[in-house]
């Protein structure tokens, strides 16, 4: 039987990836259109080898040779740390404080970037520029899906929930990657900001209770507080978006 | 024959690897990151407690989280607001 904390762990696996595979694809699809596509698709699928490699590595040998307590505290920690960050530039970005993000906007600085650059051939065929752009780009996106990918699988230390955090991995970038595939344009109507604002809750609930866990918490209602204490951040942040909403309105009243 | 380049590039490769992580980790906001660290604290210390563990370490999440984005936007409000991400390496 699937219990809801897997149901949880999928969903928030997929939107963190959905949300990374999606600027992912705005610097793949920058470098193929201006650059050629054989060495852009060549540098994202080696980047995509080596994320799968760290997952199937690191993931596996942290399962076997770490003990459960300590991998919930560094995981938890890692991941209270990530859903934090997303969860307060979300914050802003619904405020008014930061600019949305903006998949055009990057898509087109990508271009004017790698427009001006020389073709640099490799072995005849290849662009060293496009490889590398993409295979940078692609490695730094999927670096923190890897990152939450590994987090999610350890924290109950089963090779099920691994496999279960990659799948969702996984499905989340196939299904970006194939709607890329055929609009051939950035993601722009992907709701990223909002997207980003779930995912900062899922992961700051998820990472708050791991890190508990580990040194020893005990969370009343056991699986089930994740839901209450996913209530209890998610109201919290509407609050605050209500209040500092009103602060930046405030502020650009008094400013000409 | 072998001269200072090899453990010079060594050096490099190691100052990188810390600095990419630190980068990826902290970013712009040390404040979360010193945060998070002392919420963990706080929890270890009070975990015998099954009220004051899990009530404690919530207020300190709601704390950190409200604390982070009012000093961001005392910033943002001096400079206007920010349309990039300049200087975050962070991908949030």
């Amino acid at each position: 039987m699937i219990d809801q904390s897997t149901v949880l762990l999928f969903i928030t696996v997929a939107l963190a990836s959905a949300v990374e595979a999606t600027e992912a694809l705005t610097i793949i699809l920058a470098s193929g259109i201006t650059r050629g596509w054989r060495s852009t698709f060549e540098g994202a699928l080696l980047a995509l080898a080596c994320l799968a490699v760290i997952v199937g590595v690191a993931g596996t040998a942290l399962i076997y040779y770490v003990p459960l307590y300590a991998l919930r505290i560094v995981v938890g920690t890692l991941l209270l740390i990530f859903g934090l960050q997303w969860l307060t530039k979300a914050i802003l970005r619904q405020t008014g404080f930061k600019a949305p993000h903006d998949e055009r906007d990057i898509y087109n600085k990508e271009v004017a970037t790698l427009s001006t650059g020389k073709k640099g051939i490799l072995h005849g065929q290849r662009d060293s520029l496009a490889f590398a752009i993409s295979f940078k780009g692609v490695l730094l996106e999927g670096m923190e899906v890897v990152m939450i990918v590994i987090g999610f699988g350890l924290a109950n230390g089963s090779q099920n929930q691994l496999r279960t955090a990659a799948l969702a991995a996984l499905v989340a970038v196939a299904v970006m990657t194939a709607i890329g595939a055929v609009v051939a344009k950035p993601l722009t109507k992907v709701p990223e900001n909002y997207m980003k604002l779930g995912v900062g809750n899922l992961l700051t609930v998820f990472g708050l209770f791991w890190m508990g866990e580990g040194v020893g918490v005990q969370w009343p209602l056991g699986d089930v507080f994740l839901l209450i204490l996913l209530a209890i951040i998610f109201l919290a942040t509407l609050g605050l978006i209500a209040y500092f909403k009103r602060v930046h309105e405030n502020q650009t009243e008094v400013e000409p | 024959m072998p001269s200072g380049k090899t453990p010079n590039a060594v050096w490099k490769g190691v100052k990188r690897f810390f600095t990419f992580w630190k980068d990826f980790l902290v970013g712009d906001s040390p404040v979360l990151a010193l945060g998070v660290i002392v919420i963990l604290c706080v929890a270890y210390l009070l975990r015998g407690s099954t009220v004051l563990a899990p009530v404690s370490t919530i207020i300190l999440v709601l704390v950190l989280i409200t604390f982070t984005v009012w000093q961001k936007t005392k910033v943002r409000s001096r400079h206007a607001t920010i349309d990039t991400d300049k200087g975050d390496k962070t991908s949030a």
